[in-house]
């Protein structure tokens, strides 16, 4: 299991009350799966993310990433962790403007310790990979939208991490570029890496083998459970209810 | 992140707002400037002060003549004379050298040439002694010349190199005022500029004509005091006893003019340690100048440094996302401010040693730029680096990475 949540609930102090972002929440994704988790915004989603990306830990329940707990870890070994087994892609891009796309694409690597030369070699492969070597001495801001999440894509992998974590990848692309960059996490998933996207939009969560739905800080609905997948092929077309264990 | 990394991504950030950079650097430049010529001018006076305490020669103590009073008679005195040395030998347990010194206004001139003004100074065979003036050539005036009232002298190095130019001058014959002597000696060149830094009035030393004191007395004669000297130097054992046995020299003459103030006492290396007091003052001026400048300095460059971290807010959220931790942001950050104090503190001490060698220039102070001086300055543009860099840092390191991620 490359990613397993069990009985995770995240709490936010809000001043003397406690909001709850998440309430014991339980999710096993496989590697090499393809998942997206869907939601309305304030669903609890992002809180979601973030813990699976390890930029957040939870405050209750037990989080393994590629079998290694995160909730005891300190920072350091967190941002290691984040470095070495998560690729994140956002919806704004985030690239870094002073840098050049090269620069960019490398910078995973100088986080992880690699050697400048190796960085270099690595980097320029995986913007080969994305068809953007000829950018490769760009600023961020001369490239276009479709360009730029691409670059992002490359940083995101650099590293070789098992899970790609994106938020709203396509959000600030047109349908047609939002179709490309699809295109390409479709590939990746083909050639093995583990893909979760996170998102409202429909039609971005059709290219996914498996959807996630979180709706008040609980899971709605998961179709990749294996009692959810029994279900769908017993009794086809009636929607499933919601799937989730209590927390012991 | 390894260093380099940090180093470029500084370079980066930093070259991104120059002028900015520049403007915040301006505090540090000017603190460190004013440490580097402060203790510039500190290094070129003490070296001076030591200069002319070996010059006057140590544990010297110097019975001056002087105008006595309008109402004391001066049939009361006879007025300083060699008789003073002598007794001051004789009565001062102390003493390990006298000389007497007579100061004559005169030239000097080799055959028929243009004569020039030089000091002549008549005095006793223990003056160089004394002094711990080296001869460099031949030999320095004796007691037999003082005995005789030969018409030998020992030149400056200056006058020596003025009239026979590199050729030997000893055994030559030069005119002093109307009267021929004979070059007995050369003295080595001393070190001593005149004017500048020092306290006590110092002659050039380098343009001095050293004949016997008798000669002198007795060439040079002023009609109304023919045995008068100017001055009378006396050395003791120790320095411990300098302070004690001026006392005792002020009571032995005392006694000897009959209560008449014909005479003035002076310790040179008393003069020289009222000087070096007032150096001090001047250092903490200085330095309390350079240490507000710095600390201004500092807090330009936190100011900037904390809005360039919240500038940056979503940088670092991105390379927290990307693997960076805490420590990294905190290195990066602290690196940044690092480099501009120190590339300030690099500014300021090529403008600080440019500023001590202007006052060299300009108002003939002794300046000289010592590593220490670059090594203690370059120390406190890395201290305000970490100093002020550590709190914008630390606040950069800490911002919540999901936070930062969403700033815009």
């Amino acid at each position: 299991m490359l990613v397993d949540l069990q009985g995770v609930s995240r709490v936010y102090p809000m001043g003397a009350t406690e909001c709850v972002a998440l309430h014991a929440v339980d999710i096993g994704i496989q590697s090499g799966e393809f998942v997206s988790i869907m939601g309305p915004s304030g669903s609890g989603k992002s809180t979601l993310m973030h813990l699976i990306g390890c930029l957040d830990r939870p405050t209750a329940g037990s989080y393994r990433l590629d079998g290694i707990e995160v909730r005891s870890l300190d920072d350091r070994a967190r941002s290691q962790l984040r470095n070495r087994k998560v690729g994140f892609v956002f919806q704004s891009f985030n690239l870094i403007p002073e840098y050049d796309v090269l620069e960019n694409v490398e910078l995973p690597l100088v986080y992880g310790g690699v050697a400048r030369q190796e960085r270099r070699a690595r980097a320029e492969a995986l913007l080969e990979a994305v068809g953007l070597s000829a950018r490769r001495q760009h600023r961020p801001n001369e490239l276009s939208g479709g360009e730029r999440q691409r670059v992002a894509v490359a940083r995101a992998l650099v590293h070789e991490p098992p899970l790609l974590l994106a938020d709203e990848p396509t959000g600030n692309l047109d349908s047609r570029t939002g179709h490309e960059i699809m295109k390409l996490f479709h590939d990746l998933h083909a050639r093995g890496t583990t893909v979760i996207i996170v998102t409202h939009d429909a039609n971005v969560a059709l290219w996914s083998k498996r959807t996630i739905e979180v709706r008040d800080g609980r899971i709605a609905d998961d179709s990749g459970t294996p009692a959810a997948v029994a279900n769908a092929e017993v009794t086809a077309g009636v929607e499933p209810g919601p799937v989730w264990r209590e927390e012991g | 992140m390894d260093l380099r990394e940090m180093l470029r991504s500084g370079v980066k950030s930093l070259a991104r707002h120059k002028l900015r950079t520049l403007l915040t650097m301006l505090g540090v430049i000017f603190g460190v400037a004013a440490v580097v010529a402060m203790m510039s001018i500190g290094e070129g006076a003490r070296r001076a002060a030591l200069e002319q305490i070996r010059l006057l020669g140590t544990n010297n103590i110097r019975v001056r003549a002087v105008a006595p009073p309008e109402n004391e008679g001066e049939q009361n005195s006879p007025g300083l004379t060699p008789r003073d040395a002598e007794r001051l030998r004789a009565k001062l347990p102390t003493v390990r050298a006298v000389s007497p010194l007579r100061f004559v206004e005169s030239t000097i001139a080799r055959g028929s040439e243009q004569p020039s003004a030089v000091a002549v100074v008549g005095v006793g065979a223990e003056y160089a002694v004394l002094t711990n003036a080296d001869v460099r050539r031949g030999r320095f005036v004796g007691a037999l010349d003082d005995h005789a009232a030969r018409r030998v002298c020992v030149l400056g190095d200056e006058v020596a190199r003025e009239l026979f130019g590199p050729s030997d001058a000893i055994g030559q014959e030069v005119r002093i005022g109307d009267t021929r002597f004979r070059v007995v000696g050369v003295m080595q060149r001393t070190r001593v500029r005149s004017g500048g830094t020092r306290v006590i009035e110092m002659r050039n030393f380098d343009r001095d004509v050293y004949i016997p004191l008798e000669t002198a007395l007795r060439r040079f004669t002023d009609p109304d005091f023919p045995r008068h000297i100017d001055e009378i130097a006396v050395q003791v054992s120790r320095a411990s006893d300098v302070m004690p046995s001026s006392l005792v020299v002020q009571r032995i003459m005392s006694a000897a003019h009959r209560d008449v103030a014909d005479f003035q006492i002076v310790i040179p290396e008393a003069l020289l340690a009222q000087s070096q007091r007032t150096q001090r003052i001047f250092n903490i001026v200085m330095g309390s100048i350079a240490a507000l400048s710095l600390l201004v300095g500092g807090i330009g460059i936190m100011n900037i440094m904390l809005a360039t971290v919240t500038e940056r807010t979503k940088e670092i959220g991105i390379r927290r996302a990307i693997g960076a931790s805490e420590r990294d942001i905190l290195g990066q950050f602290l690196h940044e401010t690092l480099m501009l104090s120190v590339s300030g503190g690099l500014i300021g001490i090529v403008l600080g040693a440019l500023m001590a060698f202007g006052i060299h220039l300009f108002a003939k102070w002794d300046t000289v730029l010592s590593p220490l001086a670059i090594v203690v300055s370059f120390g406190i543009a890395a201290s305000v680096g970490v100093i002020f860099g550590l709190y914008p840092a630390q606040q950069a390191a800490r911002k919540d990475p999901i936070e930062a991620l969403r700033y815009e």
